[in-house]
């Protein structure tokens, strides 16, 4: 399998506080990696490394290597705005902008320059029909996207990353806002979405990462305890803390 | 009981101080409505400060025909097609104003014979005042003489008139005392002080809360800024007129100038219109920045199409509130703008804003209440208005969002 | 996909510049301070210097002198700033318990609707404009000076005087004073009344002595902000001053002069040193203001300190 993301020995400092200690791992094509491990433990914290969106935090600080198609991301080499338009991100809380639906979509490729008119549409269109939202905004395009349901939002922010193109799209916990009836097409939405692009989920919802994931690497304390395929992870982790968590010992 | 009673003082006293409060409000309002409520009108609105006087001939070959109907306000003149009625002027002179003129009047086809005037058109209008006439008299058939003493009355000044043969000259005043040429000014003002301060202030405040860092630097302009609202109007005058006045020089100004006034309050704005930007920015979610960065937008795209419309309504209410700033100001503009009322201002002359205008009326030898607490009624009116929409503005914001 | 490296390197390019751009104009805005100190200061500074060209004045006579009088080229500003000290600070007093009062009521001790409404009636006379309280003091304050001078058989001039200045700027600065008290009380810990009240305090024991007490270093910002503008204030203090010649003026019924009525006042008809000197007395009002509020500052520092 091919990889597509490189992470090596890699420490986050907030300040004199260490969030993320010496974490290892690579991050496959084409498969939904799933980060779970108990709140605070720096699964977010690293998501947001993978399209250094952490650089907004003031007084944060990385070392160690993430590699992507050969470039370390964090290197000057790898233009951070490039870097992001390949890596999409989808947040916790649904964000979309307060603008009509079509322009949230447009946004991104707009940003890029994009005018043509007959493009934009093809984009917004597909974007939505790949999020499966089409149907049910087609006749309010121009509409607020603020007046959606709180899982139609969150479909939204998916389908205006989906429209840039990218080759991985980052969660950071899409579901924890959201009914279960929002959650369920969600988690068929990520299934979908993964013959064409490579995901990496932040999930607090252990039964979730179960369902959708391939692989599953598990956080605790700013370390990254064990990855490994998602039923070994389940079925018999390797590591004695992994186990405890998954059971229900703590988290 | 004795704890009861103490309480019960004390209590008292904050609802005194309150009344009290209340009280300086209401006499503010009161006097201003009782001085100068009567003088509002669209006369005040719409007419020149200063008086003008014309002198004018009837052109000699013009005969008036048609007897025009006039139903309107006044003592109405057959034989001229003109109307006249009494009236007391702002300044308490008794005058004969002209109500209507018909548009075949002989008054309506006269040539001023003002030296330099090279007899040009001019004709009595609604709104003048009668100084003197000079008409043949069709007993005699000689010249006659009515000066404005021997006019009496605008319905003794109709009889003599019909019984005129015909109308030599006439010598005519504009009313004056309105304030169109001030709200001009304030509005050359206004404009030329947001166009300044909006950009830099906005650019500021994005600057001050977008960028910067914690440091040094950054906490010092922060500091520097906010200094700025604790300087006294005055100073701001001192300042535009000797920093400033030769940047409008460049322009062309000769003088203290319109130009100079809405430069130097384009200063006094910067922190107001810094401050509600910055507030309205503080109130946008990070969540909105991270999402507009995440998708490969650059931070000035992310502000200009993400942020910036988000702190619309801050911005606004920095607009308005430097609007009510402006329309308020009087110290700075003292030296910079001059306080001579000015009926026809450019951006390159001097003149009066409306609460300029009140100062230079009242800083005169005869001091004029009246028009002064007229002009004061409209400001404050509007500075209401203002104050009332901000605060409405307010309410809204802290709804949205959640 | 859409993205070609021409225009990312446009777009980084346009992010740069605009970086600047709002920095720049951060730092004019910052600025500006730094330039009208300097600019008043040279140019306030220049008749004192020799080679002025109006002929040199000399700097510690116009400090301390006690006369200004333009058609004698006497021009000493010891006795206006003493004026102004004492407008400024009887002001104060006048406007300071009325004010805290005021606040108190509002935030603590009226129907939330009423206090609403006396917040707007506070917000409304905030937005009143300068000039138009010079209309009513020339119109109003002046009328009741006369009166009061007239029960104790004392002739005024008009009712122009210190006394006038003194009520005036009272109520200019009694909003000021007012929503500074208001902010200082509303953020008083809950906690701290809750704790009162269950002493066995009244509600307005409470009041009085819990949270004025706490809220005293707020309310003593607004005071030292009050003050400020009180200096500052110009065009309605130069409507009722009367611009007397010498001083100090203590009588309440003299007229009185001010730092700012002798900037406003007969500006019309001035050039040559009695329009330049008009800038060192703005000079002497900056650092009046600066001194005034570094002292009160070290006092406030006290006082907060003293819990």
């Amino acid at each position: 399998m091919e990889k597509c993301f490189e992470v090596r020995d890699l420490n986050l400092f907030y300040g004199e506080k260490q969030a993320l200690k010496d974490i290892n791992l690579d991050i496959y094509k084409n498969n939904v990696t799933a980060l779970i491990g108990p709140s605070g433990c720096g699964k977010s914290t690293f998501l947001r490394c993978l399209d250094r969106m952490n650089d907004l935090v003031e007084g944060c600080k990385v070392v160690g290597q993430i590699t992507k198609d050969g470039i370390d991301v964090n290197s000057d080499k790898q233009d951070v705005v490039d870097l992001r338009t390949k890596v999409g991100m989808v947040f916790q809380k649904p964000n979309p902008f307060p603008m009509s639906i079509f322009d949230n979509i447009a946004y991104g490729p707009r940003c890029q320059g994009l005018k043509d008119k007959k493009k934009l549409e093809e984009i917004v269109i597909k974007s939505l029909k790949d999020v499966a939202l089409y149907d049910e905004v087609k006749d309010r395009l121009r509409d607020s996207a603020m007046g959606l349901s709180g899982g139609q939002q969150q479909r939204l922010c998916i389908a205006r990353c989906i429209a840039m193109a990218p080759e991985v799209i980052l969660m950071d916990e899409p579901t924890s806002a959201l009914d279960p009836i929002s959650t369920s097409k969600i988690e068929d939405l990520v299934l979908e979405l993964k013959k064409d692009y490579t995901i990496v989920i932040v999930t607090h919802n252990m039964q979730q990462a179960a369902r959708i994931s391939d692989y599953t690497a598990f956080f605790l304390l700013g370390e990254m305890v064990e990855i490994d395929k998602t039923d070994v992870i389940f079925s018999k982790p390797s590591d004695q803390r992994t186990e405890n968590y998954i059971t229900g010992r703590f988290g | 009981m004795s704890r009861k009673f103490k309480d019960g003082i004390l209590n008292g006293l904050t609802y005194i101080s309150s009344i009290i409060g209340v009280l300086i409000l209401g006499s503010i309002m009161v006097y201003l409505i009782v001085t100068g409520a009567s003088s509002i009108n669209w006369h005040l609105l719409s007419s020149d400060y200063y008086v003008e006087t014309a002198n004018a001939a009837v052109n000699e070959d013009y005969v008036y025909e048609a007897p025009g109907a006039y139903s309107g306000e006044g003592y109405y003149s057959k034989k001229w097609g003109v109307a006249f009625e009494d009236i007391v002027t702002a300044h308490k002179d008794e005058e004969i104003q002209v109500t209507y003129v018909d548009p075949n009047s002989p008054f309506n086809h006269m040539y001023s014979t003002v030296a330099g005037d090279d007899n040009a058109a001019i004709s009595l209008t609604v709104g003048n005042t009668m100084q003197n006439i000079y008409y043949i008299d069709s007993a005699t058939g000689e010249q006659v003489y009515l000066s404005q003493g021997s006019m009496e009355s605008a319905e003794n000044l109709v009889s003599v008139l019909d019984e005129a043969e015909s109308i030599v000259s006439v010598n005519f005043q504009s009313l004056g005392g309105g304030i169109r040429g001030s709200i001009v000014s304030t509005l050359y003002l206004i404009l030329i002080s947001l166009l300044i301060s909006l950009p830099i202030g906005i650019g500021a405040a994005i600057y001050l809360h977008e960028y910067a860092a914690k440091t040094k630097i950054n906490s010092l302009i922060r500091q520097g800024i906010d200094t700025l609202t604790g300087v006294p109007s005055i100073i701001y005058g001192l300042m535009g007129v000797t920093v400033l006045f030769p940047v409008t020089q460049a322009f062309g100004a000769t003088s203290t100038s319109i130009l100079l006034g809405g430069l130097t309050l384009a200063i006094i704005l910067l922190p107001t219109i810094i401050s509600s930007t910055e507030e309205a920015l503080i109130v946008v979610p990070q969540s909105l920045r991270d999402g507009s960065l995440s998708l490969g937008a650059t931070k000035s795209q992310t502000i200009f199409k993400v942020v910036l419309p988000c702190a619309i309504n801050g911005i606004l209410t920095g607009v308005l509130l430097g609007i009510g700033r402006v329309i308020g100001e009087s110290a700075a503009l003292v030296y910079t703008t001059s306080t001579v009322i000015n009926d026809n201002p450019t951006i390159l002359s001097q003149g009066t804003s409306l609460a300029l205008m009140i100062w230079s009326i009242m800083s005169g030898e005869q001091p004029n209440y009246e028009l002064a607490s007229a002009i004061s009624l409209i400001i404050l009116i509007i500075v209401f208005v203002i104050n009332l929409v901000v605060k409405l503005i307010g309410k809204r914001l802290a709804k949205s969002f959640q | 996909m859409f993205a070609d490296a021409k225009r990312i390197r446009r777009n980084k390019t346009l992010d740069k510049i605009f970086r600047y751009l709002f920095l720049g104009m951060a730092v004019l805005s910052a600025s500006f301070i730094v330039i009208i100190v300097l600019f008043i200061f040279l140019k306030g500074i220049a008749p004192f210097l020799p080679g002025y060209e109006y002929g040199q004045v000399d700097l510690i006579s116009f400090l301390t002198g006690s006369v200004y009088r333009q058609d004698q080229a006497t021009y000493g500003v010891g006795f206006i700033v003493i004026n102004t000290l004492i407008c400024s600070f009887l002001a104060l007093l006048l406007s300071f318990p009325l004010s805290v009062l005021t606040a108190l009521f509002i935030a603590k001790i009226a129907p939330k609707k009423l206090g609403a409404a006396m917040q707007s009636v506070i917000e409304l006379l905030a937005s009143v404009p300068s000039v138009v309280f010079g209309i009513f003091a020339s119109g109003v304050i002046t009328a009741i000076v006369r009166y009061l001078a007239s029960m104790m058989g004392i002739s005024t001039f008009g009712g122009s005087s210190l006394l006038a200045v003194i009520i005036l700027l009272a109520i200019m600065i009694f909003p000021t004073l007012t929503s500074m008290s208001i902010t200082a009380i509303k953020a008083v810990d809950p906690d701290l009344e809750s704790a009162s009240l269950a002493l066995g305090a009244t509600k307005t024991q409470t009041n009085f002595k819990v949270v004025l007490t706490a809220a005293k270093s707020g309310i003593f910002a607004g005071a030292i902000l009050g003050l400020g503008r009180a200096f500052g204030e110009a065009t309605a203090v130069s409507m009722v001053a009367g611009n007397k010649l010498f001083g100090p003026t203590i009588d309440l019924f003299d007229i009185t002069r001010t730092l700012t009525s002798t900037i406003l006042t007969g500006l019309k008809e001035t050039t040559g040193l009695d329009y330049d000197i008009r800038f060192s007395v703005g000079l002497v009002l900056i650092a009046v203001i600066f001194v005034s509020n570094w002292i009160l500052n070290q006092v406030k520092k006290r006082i907060g300190n003293q819990v």
